[in-house]
């Protein structure tokens, strides 16, 4: 080799000429019933894939039955009117395909894919377990012992110990703040309450059917109307949810895991939804301070410290709401040296504006990835997906490059002021509690303590007095009975000498509380109620947060009756203890 | 029937240099991204005895620097290009990849061939990547609940330590590594005469061709790297064991078996034994343990597939109050009643439609193809595979799978591996800490990189960034169900 061919290997190599990204063209078609058909012509493969999307997810599961959602779509392929599970299973197995549902935050999806020989058979097989699902006692009865089983396995993860925390504390009573079932949730959930479910938000105005693959358009329109066309419009449902509370403070929630190989940490703050104008600004930071192995977080935590095997940011930008966080599992005796080097990082991103050269690089990032995404049609549904269930603007992918480009360094560090506020973060950190409060005391003076149930420990240093004042003022309630009626009551706690004093009004029959104790989250109280002019004595189990309450409530000779609500006297939610 | 679709063939050119690199290119113009990977002949089978772990140590100071690349500017090249990569070692290989605007393919050839010719090594970044790798190891393996078990079980199948030691290595052996290992192990096996080059995307050929030979042929070529010992007795080298895993909730089992190597015609039969057995809802298992019986929350299975003696596993999870050992019976008649009648006739229709289904399916992705074709002639000398592998799966005969699962599944010589709950005071914890290697394979990272290929907890990869995506909605991502985790195939570890 001579020395001018070395030479030439010192430096990066530029770039050859750019090749133009030829962006998909869709073409859109709304079928009577109101449901959006998107089609995307891609002939590079004898391939198409299917996803009918539906604007409601876990989010709108009933507030007593978490989980709801996630449980149907496990059971949209367990036998439709024609079809028993099995036949189901067989049918897709045969054509080679796939048929998967499942539901997110914001909506829920039924996917499929197939060669283009078998086209017609698996939209045919998604139309039928979409809209004709019947949910068979005993398939339902299958599901909710193995969901509960599986519940206990993913209390094993420390990583869905720690999402299961920052939900809770980020999002209050925003219903974001559920990430998982309950055991007494899925006891709950009957046939029932699964078509009531789908019979409300399986409907076709609240709908999108999206297409990708080698298809003859006129034809597959046609199809989509003989298999769509019938299915009957609804009242689409709300996105009215209860914002998440405001965070004052900073705050860690241990999460106490013993023996852990390592400690779980996420850093939390409030966020944006997804179409928030801060989105490309938000993004752009992101990408300096955490979103890949360039980052700062990745390079400081990882590279520099060795204190873990990954350190990034994440922007969760939903509909109706959004957080964003730093996360990085760390070995235990570095806990707090990582937390310092965080703190360090989300307070430099504030103070300092990026540089130019940061700038650039991220923009250059997200651009180039972009098309990387439109590779597969699986990849292009998903880009096309967000824009329908967002609500985003119908140009969003012919635009998205130049929003990026647009973002300046005066923005990024106006959203950042903006969002990440060290001051106001919660620290959730799943890890062995023994061997990390003393390393997290330097970066929060409150620490609360949970056990892997996610209960509180009465360990931590909030005594019951404190916990009691904190959960003090009214609660508006509503009692399910075995008929399935749901009956409005009123809880008033008022702190009193010994834990809480109060009363309980319904339509049932109202009553002082005899006694009343909190420790931790958990409420324990007797009430005396006057009941058709009779003393009966009742008994309630509950579990609060500071706006949510649920639990049930004991009769003498009654079954257990479950119950939920939420603080009415919201100003007094933000009393600190 | 899926025989009335049409592939048109993969466009391959192969050459190789003088110095014994060998190239495949395969243009696509469909979207303007190129995928580069770059396989080298060297994974944690060839590791030394006290030294497991290292072949994934090494593929992580492949990102520490190299003669004109500074340390970590791989990735902050990459990324800032907007591409995206990783490098990943398995038993049988360790890889190096990343897929960038069609523009930069000079870029991810110039740093490639950097690192080949001219890798730098410090003791700072050796012990910083050895504290990241060891972190990685706690992170999905040790932090986990039974993906420990997943190590153990090999070293219960294979005899010769070479096959059995897991890629993720022990901690003790990961402390011991030198600066001296870092650079006798770069001489030995990172050359081009033991390396295959894949370009797949959006490029001219001829330009292609001559950015290669200015980037690679200068680099020399060394003598050839000892080949791996990986002989092994047909006897599995322990049939039962307890493993006593402290964070399980609840009791499992793994069943592994040793089977004939990658594309043997038992290979072949076998794999598709698998399926019927364990893939999807419609299999034999599922439908009979989960469905029927409804005796276990999940069942599920994979296969390690090596160039050497390989792998089967299945791994269950039982309901509370079942008995295990009369689910095991029943895993052990299905297999005995599949070696009896053999396949039916719709079984052997749905293995040919989702055998078609997923090699198409699999294409639609440049890196995918990448890989692939590296594969192939890295282990076989032959990148048209890539379109001529299928009939070899489709050749197979219900006779043949009976035949397969008569001489190596409904026998004897297997391994099961009993999952128990144990506290840290229990006092089964020091059997648990006696056994022979300690645990080492991790499992998913903490967040998926959608691009990356599934990778299964039998041979996890290793790989250097824990995500490489945008990291848009991460959070979103439902959590994953631990009972779900077991995937097929042989996967590596990250970087």
């Amino acid at each position: 080799m001579t020395n001018t061919q070395q030479e030439t290997l010192k430096q990066p190599p530029p770039p050859l000429p750019p090749r133009p990204i030829k962006l998909p063209t869709t073409s859109e078609t709304t079928l009577r019933n109101g449901l959006l058909v998107v089609v995307v012509q891609d002939q590079r493969l004898p391939l198409v894939s299917y996803r009918l999307a539906l604007r409601s997810g876990d989010a709108h599961d009933p507030a007593e039955l978490p989980g709801l959602a996630d449980m149907l779509t496990g059971l949209l392929t367990e036998g439709t009117q024609s079809r028993t599970s099995r036949e189901i299973a067989d049918e897709v197995a045969r054509l080679g395909a796939t048929l998967q549902a499942g539901a997110n935050s914001d909506y829920t999806t039924v996917a499929a894919s197939s060669l283009t020989t078998f086209s017609d058979e698996i939209l045919e097989l998604l139309a039928d377990v979409a809209l004709r699902p019947v949910f068979p006692e005993n398939e339902v009865e299958l599901t909710k012992q193995n969901t509960k089983e599986s519940l206990k396995q993913q209390r094993a993860q420390p990583s869905f110990l720690a999402t299961e925390m920052v939900a809770k504390v980020m999002f209050g009573a925003h219903p974001y703040s559920v990430t998982a079932p309950t055991p007494e949730a899925i006891d709950a959930t009957t046939r029932e309450k699964l078509i009531e479910f789908h019979r409300s938000k399986f409907i076709p105005n609240n709908a999108v059917l999206l297409v990708a693959g080698d298809v003859e358009h006129h034809s597959l329109l046609q199809r989509i109307e003989s298999l769509f066309g019938n299915w009957q419009p609804g009242e689409v449902p709300g996105d009215e949810f209860p914002a998440p509370p405001p965070r004052t403070s900073r705050a860690a929630y241990v999460i106490d895991r013993p023996g852990s190989a390592q400690a779980n940490i996420v850093i939390a703050n409030s966020g944006i939804r997804r179409t928030s104008p801060d989105y490309f600004p938000l993004l752009v930071m992101h990408t300096v301070l955490g979103a890949n192995a360039s980052s700062r977080l990745f390079m400081n935590l990882r590279e520099e410290k060795g204190y873990t095997y990954g350190a990034y940011s994440s922007l969760d930008a939903r509909r109706t709401a959004g957080t964003f966080r730093a996360t990085a599992e760390v070995r235990t005796p570095v806990t707090g040296d990582s937390l310092k080097e965080f703190f360090y990082e989300l307070g430099r991103i504030r103070s300092e504006p990026v540089s130019e050269k940061e700038l650039a690089d991220a923009k250059s990032y997200l651009t180039g990835v972009f098309p990387i995404r439109l590779e597969t049609q699986e990849g292009l549904i998903d880009q096309l997906l967000q824009i329908k269930m967002f609500g985003l603007p119908d140009n969003y992918l012919d635009t998205y490059r130049s929003h990026i480009q647009s973002v300046t360094r005066e923005q990024i560090q106006v959203v950042a002021n903006k969002y990440v506020r060290p001051d106001e973060a919660a620290i959730v950190i799943v890890g062995d509690a023994a061997q990390l409060t003393e390393q997290i005391k330097p970066y929060a003076e409150d620490i609360q303590f949970y056990n892997t149930a996610g209960k509180k420990k009465s360990k931590s240093k909030g005594s019951s007095e404190e916990s009691g004042a904190r959960y003090a003022g009214n609660w508006s309630l509503q009692i399910d009975t075995p008929l399935g009626q749901s009956i409005p009551a009123t809880l008033t706690l008022l702190p009193g000498a010994n834990g809480l004093t109060g009363k309980v009004e319904s339509e049932m029959g109202s009553g002082e509380l005899i006694s009343a104790t909190v420790d931790g989250e958990s409420l324990a109280a007797v009430v005396s109620l006057d009941v058709a002019g009779h003393a009966i004595e009742a008994n309630i189990a509950a579990e609060l947060t500071d706006n949510q309450i649920e639990g049930t409530i004991n009769l003498q000779d009654a079954p257990a009756l479950t119950f939920s609500g939420i603080r009415t006297d919201a100003d007094q939610a933000q009393v600190q203890s | 029937m899926a025989d009335r679709f049409e592939l048109s063939p993969t466009p391959i050119k192969q050459f190789t240099l003088q110095n014994g690199l060998r190239v495949v290119l395969s243009p696509d113009s469909a979207v303007p991204v190129v995928s580069v990977a770059l396989y080298y002949d060297v994974g944690s089978r060839n590791e030394k005895t006290g030294r497991t772990g290292f072949a994934h140590l090494f593929e992580h100071m492949m990102f520490q620097g190299s003669e004109n690349v500074p340390k970590a500017a791989h990735f902050q090249y990459i990324f800032n290009a907007g591409g995206t990569m990783n490098g990943t070692t398995s038993t049988e290989r360790t890889n190096y990849f990343e897929t960038l605007p069609a523009s930069h393919l000079p870029l991810a050839l110039w740093l490639e061939s950097d690192r080949m010719r001219s890798l730098k090594v410090t003791q700072e970044n050796l012990d910083n990547q050895r504290n990241a790798v060891q972190e990685e190891k706690r992170l999905r393996y040790d932090n986990q609940p039974y993906v420990n078990a997943f190590l153990r079980i090999n070293e219960l199948i294979f005899k010769n330590p070479a096959n059995a030691h897991s890629t993720i290595g022990s901690m003790e052996d990961l402390d011991a590594a030198t600066i001296d290992d870092v650079q006798e192990f770069f001489r030995i096996y990172y050359a081009p005469n033991n390396a295959v080059l894949t370009i797949v995307g959006d490029f001219e050929e001829q330009e292609a061709t001559s950015l290669v030979n200015k980037y690679f042929a200068g680099i020399p070529s060394q003598p050839a790297p000892p080949g791996a010992d990986i002989g092994e007795p047909d006897d599995v080298a322990r049939t039962q064991e307890v493993f006593h895993d402290q964070l399980a909730p609840a009791p499992a089992f793994v069943l592994g078996w040793k089977i004939p190597p990658r594309r043997t015609p038992d290979f072949y039969a076998l794999s598709l034994a698998a399926d019927l057995l364990f893939e999807g809802d419609s299999s034999r298992l599922y439908q009979k343990l989960v469905k029927g019986d409804e005796s276990v929350v999940s069942i599920q299975g994979g296969i390690d597939e090596r160039r050497g003696p390989s792998a089967l596993y299945i791994f269950a999870l039982p309901k509370p109050g079942e008995e295990v050992a009369t689910i095991r019976d029943q895993i052990f008649a299905e297999i005995h009643a599949l070696r009896t009648s053999g396949p039916s006739a719709e079984e052997m229709e749905k293995l040919r439609n989702s055998l078609c289904n997923d090699v198409v399916r699999g294409r639609q992705s440049t890196m995918y193809r990448a890989q692939r074709l590296a594969e192939y002639t890295l282990y076989d000398s032959d990148p048209t595979l890539m379109d001529s592998e299928l009939d070899h799966y489709l050749s197979i005969t219900p006779e043949q799978i009976r035949s397969s699962v008569e001489r190596f599944l409904d026998i004897e010589n297997r391994v099961v591996l009993d999952i128990v709950p144990a506290t840290s005071t229990d006092e089964t914890q020091t059997e648990a800490a006696a056994s022979p290697q300690p645990p080492g394979e991790p499992k998913q990272p903490a967040a998926p990189a959608p691009q990356v290929p599934a990778q299964p907890p039998t041979q996890p990869e290793v790989r250097a960034g824990a995500s490489i995506g945008a990291g848009e909605n991460r959070t979103e991502q439902q959590p994953a169900d631990p009972s779900q985790q077991i995937e097929r195939g042989s996967g590596p570890l990250h970087t």
